[in-house]
């Protein structure tokens, strides 16, 4: 019993019931705006415009955990490192041997906040598109089957590849292959693992891949969806209006950069 | 060595109950077949006993060894596991390379291993083919490299998963022979089998398995025919009982010989 | 519906052929079965059918196989798809892993064929109802039981509508409860809807119950061809690496003992069986 590498959440919801092309495209527009936006605290303030869509899917608070659990490790690193490496600078904190500089802090707090509202545009996306519908979506716009099917397959068959590894291991330790030791022996631990995963694999992809054939994936010509994906004239205007926006914000941060502060 | 299963209990992730309060212990020496559909519990039981899995309530005693306190590695000298699928452990380029894993893993030395692998392709009718690749045999002869595998590593107990599933006629004499081989030389064995002719002819011991607990434990005479019990756990009796009893024949005949017997006293 | 006629194949590199000079004939609507030892070339004979051979196991391929009016050697593979459906023994491995609901797994061939959406949906829910996969239609496809799975592989391929359907040990990993379930539907589909059943399969209890005909291969050529009861009905055929049903077996030894019905066939079922012992 697997489930499918997923994030998404399934809820009903105004958001969820977007063209998975308009959710794209607000989170296109969020990362941009994102990591354009001006001055120390902007992305951080784009972060939190993420939050009124995203209370509309009631994802608001899987979508703070995930991106606060995500981030956590950059930011700790970036604090650490630029925060008390900065070369030169104007120190504001003295602990022994090591000083925090304030361009160092400055710069750690930006990027953390341009990661976060990366991270956020993309679990809005994630949390409130099932990926099927996105690959769809795609298909239906020109992008080639084998590629969609590939990202979706990705999803679903990583959690079994991760199972089936858990499996071997379990038999070869059943043999006496010792894997709760020190490093050296957990490293030793996963020669025997290597080639019934990847020989089971290949045999596994061949088989999936006959099957597809037999379920007709390999033939030329118009193919239809079970299921259609609800859109509309507003949404699509609204794509287009989020796609301009994204490049207006572009270029109105290029502009601010030419022209200096 | 005996084994003790007490009152154990285990959930998996995602709060799927899996066995609930199973009491079992099996004598040294015992040949136990361990029966009942998909899911009510089989391999998570089994999965215990080389402690691949802890009990989330109550504990397992390998011999006096509390399987919380082991590494499976360690288990492994006193219990071979082999899997269903040959497919999830093979992986040396050698039929003899993979039946050595397991001795020389438990410290075996080089000739005491070079005996052991030896015996054991021999017992399972693979002496020949010791220096073939085991991906170039077929499913059910890899099938046979595994139980070799587990033989080599002349454990007290055996836990078989499913041995006959897969196997032709040939297959199936050669696990059945092998049982008994075993049997003859002490060793303990438990197997997880659908396959009701085999569990008949070969364990004297059968404990039925049903939503994650044991809904009967006794001899196999006993047991077997128990339709309606039986029938909770979604399995039949063996073929012979079966006809028996549409006879109306008295007793559970587990053998042809048995049988023809009970049918002779019935028509004098 | 299938006619081969000396048919050879030698996979790649072997010297021995898989198939040696098979000539066979099966009417639409037979549910036929296919016996024999592990290599006798049962699965290659299914992948034959099917046009993985020669499509994607290359090899040497002689001889003539026509399915459903197609020359299998020349038709490519996504052509023969609507026509000849096939499932292998592993459940997951037919699982596309490109859906996420039952539903639209199983809906996945039909938008292949460029199906119209409300067939689509009627075609589908009427293979939901029919395969008892109506509660998991929308579960996804990889959290179902092995039983499960294999009905939605079986409902994946029958709802494209083929005129052949050809299986490879669909119930090894099957309880016997699950097995008896699957040959039950293919007797029915068979029956009803005449769709030609081949079936690989070691389960002879099973086969002399449902199917219509046995064929029984060794070292890739017929040796048995007939109706399951008396084809099966042969204690001696553990030889060629079949297990026969323990009734056969148990039926052979009585008479040795001078028991039971001296005349007549042995029986193979438990129907036949308490016949014979009455």
């Amino acid at each position: 019993m697997t489930t499918p590498f997923s994030l998404y959440l399934d809820r009903e919801t105004g958001l969820h019931r977007l063209h998975p092309l308009t959710k794209l495209a607000l989170a296109l527009f969020y990362l941009v705006a994102g990591i354009a936006a001006p001055g120390v605290w902007g992305s951080y303030t784009v972060f939190l415009l993420l939050l009124p869509p995203a209370l509309w899917g009631r994802i608001a608070r899987p979508l703070l955990v995930a991106a606060g659990k995500a981030v956590l490790p950059f930011a700790v690193s970036l604090f650490l490192v630029q925060g008390f490496f900065w070369p030169g600078g104007t120190p504001i904190l003295t602990l022994g041997p090591f000083s925090l500089k304030e361009e160092g802090l400055v710069f750690a707090i930006r990027s953390t906040g341009r990661i976060l509202a990366l991270v956020g545009s993309f679990l809005l996306l994630t949390l409130s598109t099932r990926p099927d519908r996105l690959m769809q979506a795609l298909g239906e716009r020109g992008t080639p089957q084998a590629l969609t099917y590939i990202l979706l397959t990705t999803l679903q068959i990583v959690p079994r590849f991760q199972e089936k590894a858990r499996t071997i291991l379990d038999a070869q330790r059943s043999r006496g292959l010792e894997t709760e030791g020190n490093p050296w022996q957990r490293v030793r631990a996963l020669l025997p693992l290597i080639q019934p995963l990847i020989l089971g694999s290949i045999v596994d992809i061949e088989e999936r891949a006959i099957a597809l054939e037999v379920r007709a994936f390999g033939r030329s010509g118009p193919k239809t969806n079970l299921v259609a994906l609800a859109d509309s004239r507003g949404q699509q205007l609204a794509r287009w209006l989020l796609l301009f926006g994204a490049v207006a914000v572009v270029g109105a941060r290029l502009f601010l950069a030419v022209t200096g502060p | 060595m005996e084994i003790l299963v007490d009152d154990v209990t285990f959930t998996y992730p995602g709060n799927v109950l899996a066995l609930d309060g199973v009491t079992l212990t099996v004598a040294s020496g015992e040949a136990m077949a361990l029966i009942g559909e998909n899911g009510a519990g089989k391999s998570t039981l089994a999965r215990h006993l080389n402690g691949l899995l802890k009990p989330g309530e109550g504990r397992v005693l390998v011999g006096e060894w509390d399987t919380r306190e082991h590494t499976v590695a360690q288990l492994a000298q006193r219990v071979a596991f082999a899997f269903q699928n040959p497919d999830d452990q093979l992986f040396a380029r050698t039929v003899r390379d993979e039946v050595a894993f397991g001795p020389r893993n438990l410290g075996r030395s080089a000739a005491e291993t070079a005996t052991a692998v030896e015996m054991a392709l021999e017992q399972v009718g693979l002496g020949g083919r010791a220096d073939a690749h085991p991906y170039d045999l077929p499913v059910a002869d890899r099938k046979l490299v595994t139980l070799a595998a587990v033989l080599a590593m002349e454990t007290p107990l055996l836990v078989l998963d499913e041995p006959t599933a897969g196997q032709d006629a040939e297959g199936i004499r050669r696990v059945g022979d092998i049982v008994e081989q075993l049997k003859d030389a002490g060793r303990t064995i438990i197997a997880i089998t659908h396959d009701m002719e085999f569990c008949a002819a070969h364990f004297g011991r059968v404990v039925v398995m049903a939503g994650g607990q044991i809904i009967a434990d006794g001899a196999a005479g006993e047991i077997l025919r128990q339709s309606e019990l039986l029938a909770r756990a979604d399995v039949q009796p063996p073929q012979l009982v079966r006809l028996a009893q549409a006879l109306g024949l008295p007793g559970t005949p587990l053998t042809r010989a048995a049988f023809l017997d009970l049918y002779e006293e019935k028509q004098q | 519906m299938i006619e081969a006629r000396h048919l050879t194949y030698h996979y790649p590199r072997a010297e021995r052929p898989a198939l040696n000079d098979l000539t066979l004939s099966i009417p639409a609507g037979q549910f036929c079965a296919v016996l024999g030892a592990n290599g006798a070339g049962k699965s290659t004979l299914a992948y034959a059918l099917t046009g993985f051979i020669p499509h994607f196991y290359r090899g040497r391929l002689e001889g003539k196989l026509e399915v459903a009016g197609n020359d299998v050697a020349q038709t490519p593979l996504a052509q023969l798809a609507g026509t000849v459906g096939f499932v292998f023994a592993n459940p997951f491995n037919q699982i596309t892993g490109a859906k996420f609901t039952v539903r639209q797994e199983i809906a996945f061939g039909l938008e292949n064929l460029g199906v119209p959406p409300t067939e689509m949906a009627a075609r589908v829910d009427e293979m939901l109802a029919r395969m008892g996969l109506e509660e998991a239609a929308d579960r996804s496809p990889i959290a179902l039981s092995g039983g499960q799975q294999q009905r939605l592989a079986i409902a994946s391929v029958l709802v494209m509508r083929p005129q052949v359907l050809v299986l490879d040990e669909p119930t090894s990993q099957l309880d016997p409860a699950g097995s008896e379930a699957i040959f039950r539907l293919l007797r029915t589909l068979a029956g009803d809807q005449e769709i030609t059943i081949f079936l690989a399969s070691h389960k002879v209890a099973l086969i002399a119950e449902f199917a219509d005909r046995a064929l029984i291969l060794s070292g890739g050529q017929i040796i048995d061809d007939g109706a399951p009861p008396a084809i099966l009905a042969d204690p001696g055929l553990e030889r060629l690496g079949i297990i026969p049903s323990a009734y056969t077996e148990l039926a052979h030894l009585a008479r040795q003992r001078g028991l039971g019905n001296a005349g007549g066939p042995l029986p193979v079922t438990l129907a036949q069986a308490e016949a014979f012992f009455r």
